[in-house]
């Protein structure tokens, strides 16, 4: 996006970069909002010391707050070990030079970590086994479709970029099909839309196939020549007739046998799946389940067609520079924070720092990982504003915008890469994270030659082969040489370098089945505990924010939408529950409370909250979500939650 | 030319609030209320009716109930349809906030004086778009020279709001399209006639 300043460093216009095709020029209202978030009253500008008696934080000079900080991670580290330290960080003002922060860990002797993702991670393994990479068609090849299928997803809130280029496409003629639990603003545009219950993807997706194979609608050159276990998968479509399918998804068969038969027969199809699908521990199989479609009808390879989840080919960045391997490196799933903060030993986490990320809201279990974090020896939280996680540290150091450090950004729809330019020196007191670490490495006497002087030259050391950072400040660039049409060549880097229907790969790595198949959620429709908790809760997002962000600001505020707890009134009814009024949503885990909305626009047996704390007043969804993993690559599984719901 | 005016398509516009914000980024209303608003309609998604949303500022009426209201003549209605608040001019008196039945201006307490969105006229009048339509990242608002253009084929243009002080707004919207949407507008329309 393109910033202009006054004389006086005041932001009076962000507009779109023309020179970004995937966009065409615009910008969504979270980056706009950003000539508010740099300036607003609420921003922290100094850093924060807890203070010793009361409630309350008090200013504290950087000297001061470093070297407290300094002394007590020393502390920390001579008595239990550096793997006492837990170093938290999460998305928030995503650029490269984040990474740096392990400059200081690896000289402090390693740390515990996190891996996985809370968002994204099993839709990208179940993409690479099946496709070998994470590359899509062009965006602006969108408007060649003839159909478009969004399963879980949902753009007209989530992506508005993607949902120009679907509706210039859709007024073109093609046909738009959602598939999605929930009426949106995707849905009420669409031609089409089915509702499925929650967690029954793969089954619709083999249901499908299973149509479009006895049609003989599938592609049989192109499986002939690029398809590895065909007839193994084709064995497994035995078990799911359309009534099969349909008695799993709670779909008629009629509207699954419709479905399959329209998209194989009209070409191009695009089909795009959201995030949502792959929130749960069936995750892995589900999305393999459902990106073989495209393969299956000839779809791969043609603009206007393909599969969509995310597109990496703007990842491409080379490694920072950083010190050697510490001796010590421990590391946990990111969606169970609040389980190994409480029972890790040998050694106990017990100093936490945190950065870009608000786990105290954000992560499953929010309540217990809120009360394992108050009980620390110190907590350090980076960040821009008082979140509920900054709240509970000892030191609130604060944190740059994406406007006041220079970077490169890389992208997870569009194919490119960015220049981040420095446009506004930091505010107050607040400096970049890097000069932060810089800083401490000093005060341990480390080496700091890791953090750059010159943040071009670190930065231009980081692109690929034949890539300048001049070119790239001229304009975003797709350096990935992948094409605008994915796999237009047929070579799928798979160990088989075919689409692969049956993965040896998934077998050996994940302990999965080679062939996708349905298993039914632990917790879901068909589970034992819907007798007590006969409801399946979704937390899905909408358009103002990203997580816990933006939501905070007065000009977002003033646009956003309720949140409410979406219920279908046949569901009210049975519990006496009245449009607008308060209701309890709980489980074993725990309970909030919030205002219902009777709306036929959710499927009956589906409650829906948006997630993402930002304000006083926004449901704590997180402590109802478990802290179960996905079936492959460590995600989260924030939408296999059962819960009830009464009046309040 | 005449005719200035905005032209929404509901079946593009999701309801983002882009628009808002980048009114008031241009317009410099940092802290006070925006000019522009965004209406959601059926957020509940009841059966009888379609879900969408009216972003609406100034509707630059083609009689301007606010201007007749104006005992000191701040209000002007340029040429190419633009109707224009004159700050330099206003009492703050707020008649135009009783003659305006869609509540257009606003008075701004520290300054004493009404506001209101003026089509970003200085924009228009360098050949660039209103702040609004140009950050729109659906293309759903849009500007006069487009509204004059013939609707896209199968869609139907509406006019704008119901006119009962006969100020005739020149805000125009295109129907919603997509099977649910533009099948429960229609059963709208017609309840409406009834």
């Amino acid at each position: 996006m393109l910033v202009t300043l006054d004389d006086g460093n005041r932001i009076v216009s962000i507009e779109g970069d023309p020179d970004n095709p995937a966009t065409g020029g615009r910008v969504c209202l979270k980056g706009l909002s950003y000539a508010r978030r740099v300036t607003c009253a609420d921003r922290l500008l100094t850093p924060l010391r807890r203070k010793a008696f009361g409630p309350g934080f008090e200013p504290v000079g950087w000297d001061d707050a470093l070297g407290e900080i300094a002394e007590r991670l020393g502390r920390v580290r001579d008595a239990h070990g550096p793997a006492a330290a837990l170093y938290y960080e999460a998305s928030g003002s995503h650029g490269a030079l984040g990474g740096l922060s392990m400059a200081f860990w690896r000289q402090f002797g390693g740390c515990t970590t996190t891996f996985g993702d809370l968002c994204w991670p099993a839709g990208l393994e179940a993409t690479r086994l099946t496709y070998g990479d994470n590359r899509h068609n062009h965006p602006t090849l969108t408007t060649e479709s003839r159909l478009i299928l969004l399963w879980g997803h949902n753009p007209a809130e989530t992506n508005v970029h993607q949902w120009r280029l679907i509706l210039d496409a859709q007024s073109q003629g093609a046909r738009v099909i959602v598939i999605d639990p929930r009426q949106t603003d995707s849905t009420d545009a669409a031609d089409v839309h089915l509702q499925p219950r929650p967690g029954t993807d793969a089954a619709l997706a083999l249901g499908l196939a299973r149509v479009i194979v006895d049609a003989g609608l599938h592609d049989t050159g192109f499986l002939g020549a690029h398809a590895q276990g065909f007839d193994e998968y084709r064995q497994r479509l035995d078990e799911f007739t359309p009534e099969a399918a349909a008695s799993i998804t709670g779909l008629a068969a009629g509207s699954i046998r419709t479905l399959a038969l329209e998209y194989a027969r009209t070409k191009p199809a695009l089909l795009i799946a959201g995030f949502g699908l792959q929130r749960h521990s069936r995750a892995g199989q589900t999305m393999r389940a459902v990106a073989l479609l495209p393969a299956l009808t000839g779809n791969v390879g043609v603009p206007g067609g393909g599969w969509q989840y995310a597109n990496l080919a703007s990842h491409c960045l080379r490694p920072l520079r950083l010190p050697p391997e510490p001796a010590v490196s421990r590391a946990f799933p990111v969606s169970q924070v609040a389980r190994h903060l409480s029972t890790l030993d040998d050694p106990p986490i017990r100093a936490a720092w945190i950065e870009r990320g608000n786990p105290a809201v954000q992560n499953p279990a929010a309540h217990r990982l809120r009360e394992a974090l108050a009980r620390l020896d110190l907590v350090v939280v980076v960040d821009q504003f008082m979140t509920p996680t900054a709240a509970l540290a000892h030191f609130v150091l604060p944190a740059k915008t994406l406007f006041e450090e220079e970077d490169l950004v890389t992208a997870y729809w569009h194919p490119y890469l960015q220049w981040r330019a420095k446009v506004l020196p930091p505010p107050g007191e607040v400096r970049p994270e890097t000069d932060v670490w810089r800083a401490l490495c000093g005060r341990f006497g480390y080496d700091t030659s890791y953090f750059p002087a010159d943040r071009e030259a670190c930065l231009e050391a980081l692109l690929p082969a034949g890539c300048r950072l001049e070119d790239l400040k001229a304009r975003p660039l797709d350096v990935s040489g992948f094409g605008d049409v994915a796999f237009a060549d047929r070579r799928f880097p798979t160990p088989s370098g075919k689409v692969e229907f049956a993965s040896g790969q998934a077998a050996a790595m994940w302990g999965v089945d080679r062939v996708p198949g349905y298993e039914p959620l632990g917790e879901g429709a068909e589970s034992a505990t819907r007798g007590r908790f006969p409801l399946q809760l979704l937390s899905c997002k909408t358009r103002d924010r990203i997580h816990s962000q933006f939501g905070n600001l007065d000009w977002v505020r003033a646009v956003e939408r309720p949140h409410v707890l979406d219920i279908h009134p046949d569901d009210a009814r049975a519990r006496g529950i009245a449009d607008g009024s308060r209701a309890v949503v709980w489980n074993d885990r725990g309970r909030i409370a919030l205002t219902a909305r009777v709306t036929h626009g959710i499927r009956p047996g589906v409650v829906h909250v948006l997630e993402g704390w930002c304000h006083d007043g926004d449901p704590d969804v997180n402590v109802l979500t478990a802290e179960g993993l996905t079936d492959m690559n460590h995600g989260a599984t924030f939408y296999e939650c059962l819960v009830e719901v009464a009046q309040a | 030319m005449s005719g200035a005016g905005f032209l929404l398509d509901l079946h593009r516009c999701v309801g983002c609030g882009a628009c808002v914000l980048a009114c008031r980024i241009e317009n410099g209303r940092t802290d006070t209320a925006a000019w522009r608003r965004v209406l959601p309609l059926n957020l509940r998604r009841h059966p009888g009716g379609p879900t969408y949303f009216l972003s609406v500022a100034c509707h630059h009426c083609d009689d301007p109930a606010c201007m007749k209201g104006c005992p000191s003549r701040a209000y002007e209605k340029r040429a190419d349809g633009i109707v224009v608040h004159r700050e330099d001019l206003c009492l703050g008196c707020r008649y135009c906030e009783m003659t305006c039945p869609f509540g257009t201006p606003q008075y701004d307490e520290a300054r004493g004086v009404m506001s209101k969105c003026h089509l970003c006229a200085p924009r228009v009048d360098a050949s660039r778009l209103p702040a609004c339509v140009a950050a729109c990242p659906t293309e759903a608002l849009r500007f006069a020279a487009a509204a004059a253009a013939p609707p896209p084929e199968g869609r139907e243009r509406v006019p704008g709001f119901a006119d009962p002080a006969g100020c005739r707004p020149a805000l125009r919207f295109l129907a919603p399209a997509g099977a649910r949407r533009a099948e429960l507008f229609r059963s709208l329309e017609e309840a409406l006639k009834r």
